[in-house]
């Protein structure tokens, strides 16, 4: 019973998850559904370098583009999704390694620049380097995910839009379980150590450059993961899937979700889609208001939704025993 | 011969250009801690309003170079008050999406007052001169000589002046500044005030050697960004020396390599440079 | 207790999301068929994405002055839908979505290629299909096979031989290029170079530039210049191949340029004010100056109406709406999207009388059959007005189009060299 008492939420949030093709109401607001889900993974990944490591990583779309361009070029050649898909992960963390070595020497904004530049050099490359990546004109015709064959119940194909959702699904809760994981153990305080106090955290013995990398090799695997996925749903992709405003729109959930939280990467990035197709009525005041908004929530909610949340919180329960 | 000179010239104007706008931006940046990303619209909007004064209202050139300077500097104000002010003790990061939020504003902003077409200014000093076998218009010149005018005046300013050294004061310590009577807000308010105001003078000397479009911001202020690191943060000689080499970069990058890579080997450098020396070329202080 | 937090927010946006309570859009009334546009409307690409729509915009609005089309015995009128993808191919597909989802939009349109390409992997699905208009001149969206295509400009490597046999004959061998970086200026680039080469002549120099993003241009034409060449090929957006042109002619370049056919002669002229710098150059017709009658009068209602240039975004867009409109009425029927573009070939042939673009027709592949207007300045002033016909095999075939055209102009005939 306990089980059900400690989880029982979450398990709610499942069970709704799950049901979703059964009560959404068209295709529209399926495809953002399953964008979201795709963000979400972006975002979580982007949550472990920046929110819990300390490590503004500008460069986060280009791994999401390595990660869809290794899945379209793989699958295109004839290599199952299955396969592509972990292959152009693992390349995203591996380039992600190359990437950290010189960059993580620097800290703070200068790092930040460093990533930008490196993120730009990736869009810059998938657009010239034509033999191997299509230029500017991209990849058309990117297959969707082969059916997996399950045998004796017949197979799984993923021309639908919902098989497409439970694919994302099943990688956004994966995401979230592996997150989970890492941030609550040894390691995660680890990482926390870096971004609390880098100079303290080396003091007592911490290789703090070794702490960096990893979560930056690990962020780039997910959002990797998710620019592959991307690709395979979308059929077609350009340069533009490396461009830096993929890298600002993480940022935006992020930050508008609430910094080093698990749940905060999730509702920002399904919360600012949504918002913004509303604000689509406005037709050129859209990003107005859009950029108005920005101002006033980061004013005023540093922490984002879930900082704004749990100081409403506190101020509802009142100050604990203790402090007096 | 001819060629690599006329390379260099391209170079130095446009590095010259940048080394501008970088300036104010290491002002901002090194000084009050602030990483304007919206700088580059901000000078987008002083090309913009020099554009209004000089076709709707029929002023002369210097007259609209001035009250766009003038106009820029009361903006800068505002924008340092209403968008970055508030988050003084917060990550940068959150500065960052503040600056988004702001440049959303400003570019839409101008798209939706003067349209998304590409505007001229009327040039003033189009006639043609040959130096050294280096073909320019008189523009171009006068535009190497009005940057390094206000780049010697903003040196005057700082060393020479009270006011100036308030702000020099605030740089190397603003608890300090404040213990001595120096009222830290004003002197951030002049500091932005200074930098739109210069980044609105080199976008009106540059505006009319090519058009301008409500987008020309954005990897302006990008680059000015880049520059600003590379020659360390808050560094007035670093923001001067790396604007140039990237002007230089670009110029004879696109000549001799190709153009669509150019921007790689730029960047790559940076990279690299960085790694070696992580607080840029000129750089003391860590971010 | 975060977590309690956490069910609280995430109720409330899963809530949020499945009443969708955003798109109850206003449902089209029985009989309105919407048309959708999801274009470039904010951004570096605004000023193209609204010359495009403003053409669908000013047919739609003339179409239903006159009382709308007639289907089966009932009257539709038209309603454009716009909706802002800044060449995202993620929002441009959301978009198109939408459009099918709130208000049955039996055809969508858009303008560039980047973006056409994702929503032709859905615009065939079951129950949800519709028609591509495609605003694109790459030979890269006919060759992906969909059946529901409309590709409306010229394939532009019409343009590559028309304007490169011109300059040949004014005796250019040498060619020196400085296009724009980009998906476009890429593939005209790779064309230019073959075609020229193939007929002998030698490409001295190729230094593309970002046309979208820069504003000085002479360290590539500097460079390009240096190896003295006869022709220079140059283009991408009129406003900065204007500055090329001033930025050239500033460095002592006399010779002859190329435009691709993105850069639009007469805005050009427009920037430059005047024709001065604009000696021995080759691009596409200045629409006013096709040679067909309603092209100045649509160039009229046009600046009127919308205050800026006329270009032929708009006009092709246009003609190509009422081509669609007619492909209604021929497949009596405002819906079954497989009928209307079956019916397509019916809507044409649309001649000079009415239309300031003429259409004679459509491939199978979806591409439009209209001639590609080329036009020389020279002397400061508009020179040679040539219109190519290229989907026929013989020459007899131009003189069958000729009889029904209604152009001023000899039609030429052109055979495509693969």
């Amino acid at each position: 019973m306990t089980f059900f008492k400690k989880n029982g939420l979450k398990l709610l949030l499942l069970f709704i998850a799950l049901a979703v093709p059964w009560v959404v109401p068209s295709r529209y607001v399926f495809q953002i559904l399953i964008n979201c889900c795709l963000f979400a993974i972006g975002t979580l990944s982007l949550n472990l370098i920046l929110g819990f490591t300390g490590q503004a990583s500008l460069a986060h779309a280009g791994f999401f583009g390595i990660g869809a361009y290794g899945v379209a070029l793989l699958t295109k050649a004839g290599v199952s999704f299955w396969i592509a898909l972990p292959v152009s992960a693992l390349l995203a963390a591996a380039i992600g390694v190359g990437v950290g070595l010189p960059t993580l020497r620097t800290r703070g904004s200068y790092f930040a620049i460093s990533t930008l530049c490196m993120g730009v050099i990736i869009e810059i490359v998938a657009g010239n380097w034509v033999s191997l990546t299509g230029g500017q004109t991209g990849v058309v015709g990117i297959p969707t995910p082969s059916p997996i064959v399950l045998p004796g119940i017949g197979e799984i194909a993923f021309a639908t839009q919902t098989a497409q959702y439970y694919l994302v699904l099943a990688f956004l809760l994966f995401t979230l379980a592996f997150m989970h994981r890492l941030v609550y153990s040894l390691k995660g305080l680890g990482y926390m150590a870096v971004r609390n106090n880098e100079v303290l955290a080396d003091a007592v013995g911490q290789n703090t450059f070794a702490v960096k990398l990893q979560a930056f090799v690990i962020a780039n695997f997910f959002v990797g993961l998710a620019g592959g996925i991307y690709a395979s749903l979308l059929g077609s992709i350009s340069p533009s899937v490396a461009s830096i405003n993929i890298t600002f729109n993480f940022l935006v959930y992020l930050l508008l979700g609430g910094v080093a939280t698990l749940a905060g990467p999730v509702i920002g990035a399904f919360a600012i889609p949504v918002l913004m197709e509303y604000l689509q009525a406005l037709q050129q005041y859209s990003m107005i208001i859009f950029g108005v908004l920005l101002i006033l929530v980061i004013i005023y909610f540093p922490r984002g939704f879930m900082g704004g949340l749990t100081s409403l919180w506190n101020r509802i329960k009142g100050p604990s025993p203790g402090k007096g | 011969m001819d060629l690599f000179l006329q390379q260099v010239f391209n170079g130095i104007m446009l590095g010259s250009t940048y080394a501008i706008v970088a300036l104010g931006l290491t002002l901002v940046f090194g000084i009050l801690n602030i990483p304007n990303f919206a700088h580059g619209h901000l000078y987008m909007l002083g090309a913009y309003i020099c554009f209004t004064l000089m076709t709707r209202l029929e002023v002369g050139f210097w007259t609209a170079l001035i009250v766009s300077t003038l106009a820029l500097g009361v903006i800068g104000v505002v924008v340092e008050r209403l968008v970055y002010r508030p988050l003084k003790d917060q990550p940068h990061i959150n500065s960052f999406i503040s600056a988004i939020g702001a440049l959303m504003i400003l570019e839409n902003g101008v798209m939706a007052i003067w349209g998304p077409q590409g505007q001229r200014i009327p040039n003033p000093y189009p006639e043609p001169l040959e130096i050294l076998g280096i073909v320019m218009t008189q523009q171009r010149l006068l535009l190497i000589g009005v940057t390094v005018t206000l780049i010697l005046l903003l040196q005057l300013f700082i060393k020479k002046t009270t006011l100036g050294s308030t702000i020099e004061a605030v740089a190397q310590d603003s608890e300090g500044a404040a213990l001595v009577g120096i009222n830290v807000n004003r002197v951030s308010s002049l500091t932005f005030a200074i930098s739109t105001a210069m980044a609105a003078t080199a976008a009106c000397m540059i505006a009319p050697i090519f058009i301008i479009t409500p987008s020309m911001g954005a990897l302006l202020g990008m680059k000015a960004f880049i520059i600003c690191i590379l020659g360390g943060l808050g560094s007035i000689p670093g923001a001067i020396v790396g604007g140039v080499i990237l002007g230089l970069m670009e110029a004879l990058g696109g000549g001799y390599i190709s153009a669509a890579y150019k921007d790689v080997y730029a960047f790559g450098a940076l990279i690299l440079i960085l790694a070696v020396k992580p607080t840029g070329l000129f750089g003391r202080k860590e971010a | 207790m975060k977590g309690k937090w956490f069910v609280l927010g995430c109720w409330t946006a899963l809530l949020v999301l499945l009443t969708g309570a955003w798109t109850n859009g206003a449902a089209a009334p029985a009989q309105e068929v919407v048309i959708g546009y999801t274009a470039p409307l904010s951004g570096p690409a605004a000023e193209y994405g609204q010359d495009c729509v403003n053409g669908v915009e000013m047919a739609i609005n003339e179409i239903n002055k006159a009382g709308g089309i007639t289907v089966k015995g009932k009257k539709y009128v038209f309603r454009l839908e716009k909706l802002d993808d800044r060449i995202d191919p993620t929002q441009a597909v959301n978009n198109a979505r939408r459009f099918r989802d709130q208000f049955k939009a039996p055809a969508i349109f858009n303008p560039v290629f980047n973006t056409i390409a994702p929503m032709m992997q859905i615009n065939q699905e079951k129950g949800n299909e519709f028609i591509m208009m495609a605003y694109t001149s790459t030979p890269k969206v006919t060759a992906m096979k969909n059946k529901l295509l409309v590709a409306i400009p010229p394939n532009f490597e019409i343009y590559v031989q028309a304007f490169s046999d011109l300059a040949w004959g004014w005796g250019a061998r040498k060619a020196a290029m400085v296009v724009t970086l980009g998906a476009y200026g890429d593939e005209w680039r790779a064309a230019f170079k073959k075609y020229w080469e193939k007929k002998g002549g030698t490409i001295t120099a190729d230094k593309p530039a970002n046309y979208y993003t820069e504003t000085d241009f002479s360290a590539p034409l500097t460079a390009a210049l240096a190896t003295k060449p006869d022709v220079l090929l140059i283009g991408g957006p009129s406003a900065p191949t204007a500055l090329v042109i001033e930025q050239a002619r500033g460095l002592g370049y006399k010779g002859g340029f190329i435009l691709i056919d993105q850069a639009k002669v007469d805005y050009i002229a427009h920037i430059l004010k005047g024709m001065k710098l604009m000696d021995d150059v080759i691009g596409v017709s200045a629409i006013a100056n096709v040679p067909v009658p309603a092209a100045q009068s649509f160039d009229k209602k046009y600046t009127a109406t919308y205050k800026r240039m006329n270009t032929w975004e708009a006009a092709l867009h246009y003609t190509a709406m009422y081509a669609l409109a007619k492909a209604m009425e021929a497949a009596g029927t405002v819906s079954d999207v497989y009928a209307i573009r079956a019916a397509f070939p019916k809507a044409f042939p649309l001649l000079g009388d009415k239309f300031p673009t003429e259409m004679f027709g459509i491939s199978e592949a979806g591409r439009i059959h209209l001639a590609a207007s080329v036009q020389t300045v020279k002397d400061g002033k508009y020179d040679k007005n040539d219109m190519y016909v290229w989907w026929v095999k013989s020459e007899k075939e131009v003189e069958q189009i000729k009889k029904i055209g209604k152009t001023n102009v000899p039609l030429k005939f052109m055979k495509p060299v693969e």
